[in-house]
This record gives C-alpha cells, structure tokens and sequence, in this order.
C-alpha cells in the first residue's frame, strides 16, 4: 500500500519532463548557440590577428627606420672622420706649400743676387777687354773715357798722368768739364801743400788708397770729388782717375762700381802706360830677342 | 736650340755694344745682331726681319731718331718694337724718340736686368 502511495502519477510525471521536441529545440537552441558563439570567436580571433599582424609591420617599420638612422649616424661619423683626415691632410699640404714658398723666394732672391752678380761680372769683363783691346793711345784714353761715362754713370771726370820730373799731376784727358776748369796737382814737396780737391788726388796718388764717396753724390764737384782711383803698375803710381759729378739719377755708387774701381785701379794704369809705350815706339813690337833673358820655368 | 727671337742692337760705343749683348745673352732663345750706326743698322734691317731693335740716340752719320723715323716709315718693320738707350740729360731726345714710335727708353748707365726685364716685355716673354 505504501508503494502505492510513494509512486509519482503518470500524467504529472510526463508533464515535468521535457518532451522530446523540447529537447530537440533545446540542442539545436545550444547548436546554434554554440556555433554562434564560436564564429563569433573565430571574428574575434581574425580581428585580433589582423590587429596584432598590423601591430608586427608597425614595429618592423619602426626598426627599419631605427637601422636607417643607425646607418645615417654611422655615415655621419664616418663622414666626420673623413672630414678630419683631410683637414689634417690639407693642413699637411698647406705646410708644405708654406715650405715650398719659402724655397721658391729663397731661390728667387738668389737668383737676382746671382743674375745681378753675373751682370756686374760683365760690366768688369767688358770693361777691362775693351781697355786691353788696343794699344792705340787715343783709343785706350776713349775707351777710359766711356767706361767712366757708360758705365759708372760721370758726368765730369779726369784723367791725372804723373809728370816725375815737375812733380805733378797732369790732366791728360776730361769729360764733362773743360781741361782748364781741371784742377793742377802740384805734389808733395812743393812749398804749398794743395788744398780741396786737388789734396785728394795728391793723397791718393801718394798713399795709393781710393777716396770713393760712400753716401749721397749730389754734393760732389771739384773740392769733394764723388771719388778718386789711383792708377799704378805693381808698387808704382802712374796717375790718378778723378769723377768729380755723376750723371743725376745716380744717387749713390753701387756695389758694381766699386768692382769697376777695383778694376780700373789695377788695370787702367797698365792699359795707359802700354799705350803710351807703343806710341812712343811709333807703334813698333820688339822683336823676339825680348823674350831671350827670361828665365826658363823651374819644374817640381 | 734655336732662337725664337731676333734682335738688333745699334750703338756705335763698342763697349757698350758689347754690354748689351751680354745682357741679352740672358734671354733664352734670342739671337742678336750688332750695328755700328744707324746705317748700318738700316744695312741689317733691309737684310733680315727683327723682333725688337735697341738703339742709341747718340751716333755718328745717323743717330738714333733718324733711325726710328726710317724704321717706322718702312712697311717690313714698322710695328718691330725699339728701346731707345738715352742718358738721363737729355730728356727732349727721349721725348721726341717716343713721338717718333719708340715703345720704350733706358737710361744710361745701363743696368744688365733692366735691359733684360724690357726686353722680355716688348717680346711678351714670360720666364
């Protein structure tokens, strides 16, 4: 009886119970759901996909640019080092041009000095070969004559031979300047010793030291003259070359001149003297008997 | 080596003749021929061409402006530049040199490098 009682009736029993319909509803109701919910996961994960694919192209965009920058900042660097190099480089050159400029004007100044010299060599050599060139009297007289012209710039000069006899100085040839204007030199021993100019040339001729003008010419004339050569043949004075005014734009003598006056000192007297040697002999040589007494070269 | 260049040099002065022929001896490639007088000169110049003449003013049978004047009137040499030599006295001769066509003047006493420097000028010669 109490089984009986404890039993659930029929008709309430199917009506708690899902029907089969239901059920059938119910698992396409979850199908559906469930597929539902996974293509809704699916877009999700696409979407995210998509976004983190988007995000992986920015960040390797963004580290390409970062190695462009790199490789600029090496290229950069690299360049500055290039920058440097060649500021040393043309530092280096700059130096060198500096040296070789330094070269190049040293060798210029010597190559006027030298050019200078070489023209000064010439004046002397064409001076003493035009003295020597012949023994005609007035020839070597004119040839004295323009070389103190031509040469060392006088406007008035004289030539002083000797005269032993009377004591003096005679003028024997002038330019510039009339013969009678040309101070006589009477020497040593005359009872008035000479004054000015004229004691000049007897003190040259005494002494054989030049009297050569070191500074300005403008002042010189017939007291003071520009200078005065003596003119001798070994220890004997034969004569005295007086300048007594030098051509205007001659302000002072150069170092040229005093080559020539060395020259004329040393050769002008011998060019004379042979010159008056010939014209005495009437322009006849010796002949070879001359040459007889001279003592034959000793060997060793 | 051949010379490029000719020149005549007029002076009737051996010395200075030869003074200026060492001179020129400097320019490279420069030939030089000597007259005594302007005569001879115009000899010389009626045998050759010239670059360039260097004459005295100062001369026997014809001086150096008479020189400039024939050469200047002769078609063969009228543009060949002349350097008249003068002294510093005679600054009308100089003039009338440079009215007659000389190019230039030097002033006696010469110096070797000015006739050089002058010369190379005239003749466009840089070393």
């Amino acid at each position: 009886m109490t089984e009986k009682k404890s039993r659930p009736p029929k008709r309430a029993e199917s009506a708690s119970s899902p029907s089969f319909e239901e059920l059938r509803q119910q698992r396409t109701a979850f199908v559906s759901s469930f597929f539902k919910k996974g293509a809704e996961i699916t877009d999700e994960l696409v979407k995210e996909n998509e976004r983190l694919r988007g995000a992986a192209r920015k960040l390797e965009a963004e580290n390409a640019a970062l190695r462009t920058q790199l490789k600029s900042d090496d290229a950069i660097r690299e360049a500055l080092k290039k920058i440097e190099a060649l500021e040393r480089e043309k530092d280096a050159l700059l130096s060198q041009f500096s040296q070789a400029e330094a070269v190049t004007s040293t060798f210029t100044a010597r190559y006027t000095e030298i050019e200078e010299e070489l023209a000064n060599l010439a004046n002397v050599y064409v001076a003493s070969y035009q003295l020597h060139s012949t023994l005609r009297l007035p020839a070597v007289v004119q040839h004295l004559r323009e070389l103190l012209a031509q040469l060392v710039g006088a406007r008035a000069h004289a030539v002083y031979v000797a005269d032993e006899k009377r004591k003096q100085l005679v003028p024997v040839s002038c330019d510039g300047v009339d013969m009678d204007r040309v101070p006589r030199v009477q020497l040593a021993d005359a009872a008035e010793p000479p004054k000015g100019g004229a004691a000049i040339l007897e003190r040259v001729f005494l002494t054989g030291v030049p009297h050569i003008e070191e500074g300005s010419l403008s002042e010189a004339g017939f007291d003071s003259p520009a200078a005065c050569l003596p003119m001798r043949i070994e220890d004997r004075a034969v004569g005295v070359i007086a300048i007594f005014a030098v051509l205007p734009q001659k302000e002072r003598f150069m170092a040229v001149d005093f080559e020539l006056f060395k020259m004329l000192a040393a050769h002008a007297a011998t060019a004379l003297a042979g010159a008056m040697l010939y014209s005495h002999a009437d322009g006849k040589l010796p002949g070879l008997e001359v040459f007889r007494d001279l003592e034959a070269p000793r060997s060793g | 080596m051949s010379a490029e260049y000719s020149c005549l040099v007029v002076e009737d002065s051996p010395m200075m003749r030869q003074l200026l022929v060492f001179a020129l001896s400097r320019v490279k490639h420069l030939r030089v021929t000597e007259a005594d007088d302007g005569v001879d000169g115009l000899r010389k110049l009626a045998a050759g061409k010239f670059d360039i003449i260097l004459t005295d003013i100062n001369m026997p049978i014809m001086d150096g402006l008479k020189l400039v004047k024939r050469v200047r009137s002769d078609p063969t040499h009228k543009d060949t530049p002349i350097i008249v030599i003068t002294t510093e006295g005679s600054q009308e001769d100089r003039q009338r040199a440079m009215q007659l066509g000389a190019n230039a003047y030097i002033t006696k006493p010469i110096q070797a490098p000015q006739v050089i420097a002058k010369v190379k000028e005239l003749l466009k010669i840089e070393h």
